[in-house]
């Protein structure tokens, strides 16, 4: 047997599972998308594009995975960076504060902002005592719930995202522009920011990705009325029982996030030329 | 112990020939030094020794058997490693019974003596339950020693494996190779760029340069009489002075650019342009108006703890002496030189 | 040492990793309370204290065969997951295999993929290809999305290890099963570990390709809470939760003592 005989065997096994069990599925969705009673047909795609609830729907994914991303970054760069320049013990901490919501499972966390934003929950209590809102305000079932609990979701991806670029940022640089008469608030808009922008790039496009494709948590905070485009496609695939338009949107989904990536991985692939 | 034979080895890594050719012949019980500097192939020839690199062409023979083909495993060597490579999961017992247990040698009792003497030969005894990661370079490096000569292989192959470690371990390292060697007899090729750990070490040098073996000899052969520039240059930091030989009225007599003359031994036959090697311990700072001084100017002067090295303009070629630390001269003026006339080594180029 | 960072900044960076941590955790914490609560309205801070909803969960027959479901499930993934993703991991280090660069990221590629279209994918494969969905659906499809982790954490182990290792070993008359048993596997096996935990975790907690795969019989437990939270949750929610966040944070400290969490941190 030679070494690339013995490589072969050990690779192998996990090559089948993702060619059958991964790539194959993707496969069988798209031809899925497109099949209709007289063969291959662009109507289910039509259908959804023509349709103002669906593009409504649509624009609502986009709009707030927009919104989410945003927020994940304003908060997350900060957070990174003090992660990354506190002491070893204290940066253990914050990693756990930051991978333990990671690490639960998406409906226990979910559960808990219901508790927080429901019509008895704590914030809405807590404002009305303040007297900033009427007696039957409620945070569940709005946009706004979605997004509290997408950023509580997705926070921990965009800050571990810049936390590996940072930590790699010569400190050095920074106690150079101090010597040279930064201030430390200008130091991190030159030296730091730039430097960090792969980290916030993939962050941002973790972020945007994930929020786009996310249903258990805009199901849960937004109700039924407020859909996202997974929630749409749950909703096809278990209640209208219509596959090939849900793979059809599974694959709008797809598009419109190989439509984001694509300018990202070319960017890199040629910085790494 | 056996002996080894590389038959006409050339190697190139992709379209980059690396050895040129090597024949050599190292006896049983030899212990042979690969010498020369970074690139010269010297790990390379010792890796195709291993069986861990193939040959383009040529052939290795072990013990008068042909081993060409063979994979590392199924030759009878043993290889220390420039980075010890000890297995980390592995107590230091157990390390030193790996190839035991690879090459099924043995009993567990017959093994158990044999890795308890090997930790015995190098010190090491008290420390046989400690992980790698416990112990320090040193120790680390005397594992990995322990390791190789375990199984009494029929050649033992070292990498550079002091390089990593200080000056002071280095030389206390040296001795406890010299009298390991004495006692075990095993057939070692050695691989350094360190000259002196060379000329300490070995029974025979092969000094290598560019993939081709430039001179090959016992340590004092080599170390007197260098053939090359190159050798001579890296062989004992020989100073390189051109001249011109020609016949004078008390023997042959070597004509410096500026004019000064160097009487050489009279066995010396050649003659015209030549360079002359000057070793920097061989050069002795004298005052400029005795008898037969060299006169050269003073560049710089290094100390060194128990010698200095002084940088001088002799004939417009610079060059390096090194000295005993009771002269200490200063920068700037003349000073004299002597060189004993049988200490001069003539190269033609 | 000259401080570098004014001290107002330092009191707001304070303050701000504080209401960081509160978003982050508040959560949890509400969810934990509410399990302690003796009323039977969901609400926090909780009235009451109780555990009554705990010995509820663990007497319904519901929750039990769905944990036992996802307990079954998540081991099986568990040593699916670190054999094969092992394995792929030794064979992606030495860089042999033409295109290793392309296998690398054909090996995480589960991992930059929405596990929804994943879902849709699989259930309409399987239904085509096989019928109905069985828990050998879920094994494949829980494999699939946990493999990538442990590759990668194998990589990231094999990545600092002695590269000379396995020559060293070949020196020492070590045939190609004994170099993989004796030196390769055993550098691996605190990635193996931190993968194994993962895929462990992974497979326990998801909860998007069980709600596609599942059918009657066949739930996890986060699809039974899912299903919960859509109808008529009552504090035993909480409850199951809670338990499934203390899974969790023996899971993180097991990892962190394996592995150290902060090896993690650069992903």
């Amino acid at each position: 047997m030679t070494d690339r005989t013995e490589n072969l065997i050990l690779a192998l096994p996990g090559l089948l599972l993702l060619a059958l069990a991964f790539f194959l599925p993707i496969g069988q969705m798209l031809v899925l998308s497109v099949e209709g009673e007289n063969g291959p047909t662009l109507e289910h795609f039509i259908r959804f594009l023509s349709d103002p609830f669906y593009l409504g729907v649509l624009w609502r994914t986009v709009r707030l995975s927009l919104v989410i991303t945003i927020i994940c970054a304003a908060i997350g760069f900060p957070l990174a960076y003090i992660m990354a320049r506190v002491g070893a013990r204290t940066r253990l901490w914050l990693i756990v504060m930051v991978i333990l919501p990671l690490m639960t499972s998406v409906v226990v966390r979910t559960f808990g902002w219901m508790v927080i934003l429901s019509r008895g929950g704590l914030i809405p209590d807590i404002l009305r005592d303040l007297g900033l809102v009427n007696r039957n305000f409620a945070l569940m079932q709005t946009e706004t719930a979605i997004v509290i609990g997408m950023v509580q979701v997705l926070l921990p991806f965009m800050t571990l995202s810049i936390l590996g670029v940072i930590t790699r940022i010569d400190r050095r640089l920074e106690e150079a522009a101090r010597t040279m008469g930064c201030s430390f608030v200008q130091t991190v808009r030159t030296v730091v920011l730039p430097l960090s922008l792969p980290g916030l790039v993939a962050g941002s496009l973790l972020c945007f990705t994930l929020s786009a494709s996310s249903f258990v948590t805009p199901n849960l905070l937004g109700g039924t009325r407020i859909q996202v485009l997974a929630a749409s496609i749950y909703k096809s695939v278990t209640q209208v029982l219509d596959w090939p338009f849900a793979a059809a949107q599974a694959v709008i989904l797809f598009v419109g996030i190989l439509l984001v990536l694509a300018p990202y991985v070319k960017m890199t692939g040629r910085s790494h030329g | 112990m056996a002996n080894v034979r590389l038959l006409d080895i050339k190697k190139s890594f992709a379209f980059v020939q690396v050895l040129h050719g090597i024949s050599l012949e190292i006896a049983s019980g030899e212990f042979v030094s690969l010498l020369g500097a970074s690139g010269c192939g010297k790990t390379t020839l010792l890796r195709i020794v291993a069986g861990l690199e193939s040959v383009t062409s040529g052939g290795v023979e072990i013990d008068g058997r042909s081993v060409t083909t063979e994979p590392p495993e199924k030759r009878d060597i043993a290889m220390m490693f420039q980075s010890y490579a000890l297995l980390p999961h592995l107590s230091v017992y157990e390390n030193v019974r790996f190839p035991l247990r690879m090459r099924r040698i043995g009993s567990r009792e017959e093994q158990d003596a044999k890795v308890k003497a090997a930790l015995e030969t190098v010190q090491l005894g008290h420390l046989a339950d400690r992980r790698p990661r416990q112990l320090s370079g040193g120790q680390q490096q005397r594992v990995a020693l322990a390791r190789a000569i375990v199984s009494r292989p029929k050649v033992l192959l070292l990498d550079e494996p002091l390089s990593n470690l200080d000056a002071r371990l280095r030389e206390d390292m040296q001795v406890e190779l010299i009298e390991i060697h004495k006692r075990l007899g095993l057939t070692t090729l050695f691989v350094t760029h360190d000259q002196e750990e060379a000329l300490s070490l070995s029974d025979r040098i092969v000094l290598l340069n560019g993939g081709r073996v430039e001179q090959e000899g016992a340590p004092a052969d080599i170390y007197a009489r260098p053939e090359t520039g190159f050798a001579s240059n890296f062989i004992g930091s020989a100073n390189l002075v051109p001249a011109e030989i020609s016949d004078g009225p008390g023997g042959p007599l070597a004509r410096l650019a500026d004019g000064q003359e160097i009487p050489l031994a009279a066995e010396e036959k050649a003659r015209g342009k030549v360079t002359l090697a000057l070793r920097q311990e061989d050069i002795s700072l004298v005052d400029a108006s005795e008898a037969g001084a060299l006169k050269a100017g003073l560049r710089t002067r290094v100390f060194l703890g128990a010698r200095n090295r002084y940088v001088l303009s002799l004939a417009g070629t610079t060059i390096r002496a090194l000295t005993a630390n009771d002269v200490m001269l200063d920068d700037g003026g003349a000073v004299g030189l002597a060189i004993p006339a049988d200490r001069i080594r003539v190269l033609q180029d | 040492m000259v401080r570098a960072v004014p001290t107002p900044l330092r009191i707001l960076a304070v303050v701000f990793v504080i209401l960081t941590g509160l978003i982050l955790l508040a959560p949890l914490v509400v969810v934990v309370g509410v399990s302690v609560s003796e009323n039977q309205f969901i609400a926090f801070p909780p009235q009451g204290f109780s555990f009554k909803w705990y010995e509820k969960v663990l007497a319904s027959p519901e929750y039990l065969s769905a944990a036992a479901t996802s307990l079954q499930i998540a081991l099986l993934v568990t040593l699916s997951a670190t054999v094969i993703g092992g394995a792929a991991a030794i064979a992606l280090h030495r860089r042999q295999l033409p295109f290793s660069d392309v296998l690398a990221t054909f090996f995480l590629s589960p991992l930059v993929l929405p596990t929804i279209i994943y879902a849709i994918g699989m259930l309409m494969f399987w239904s085509a290809a096989f019928g109905p969905v069985s828990p050998i659906t879920l094994w494949i499809g829980h494999t699939v999305i946990a493999l990538p982790y442990v590759v990668r954490t194998t990589l990231a182990v094999l990545a600092e290890s002695d590269p000379f290792l396995e020559e060293a070993a070949r020196t020492m008359g070590a045939g190609r099963l004994q170099r993989l048993l004796f030196v390769v596997v055993p550098q691996c096996v605190p990635g193996l570990a931190a993968g194994a935990f993962f895929a462990f975790n992974i497979s326990f907690d998801e909860a998007v390709l069980s709600l596609f795969l599942r059918k009657p019989g066949l739930t996890t437990l986060p699809v039974q809470i899912y299903g919960q939270l859509e109808f008529s949750p009552d504090p035993s929610v909480a409850a199951v939760s809670s338990i499934m966040i203390a899974l969790t944070i023996v899971l993180i400290v097991i990892i962190d003592r394996m592995l150290g969490l902060s090896r993690f941190a650069s992903t």
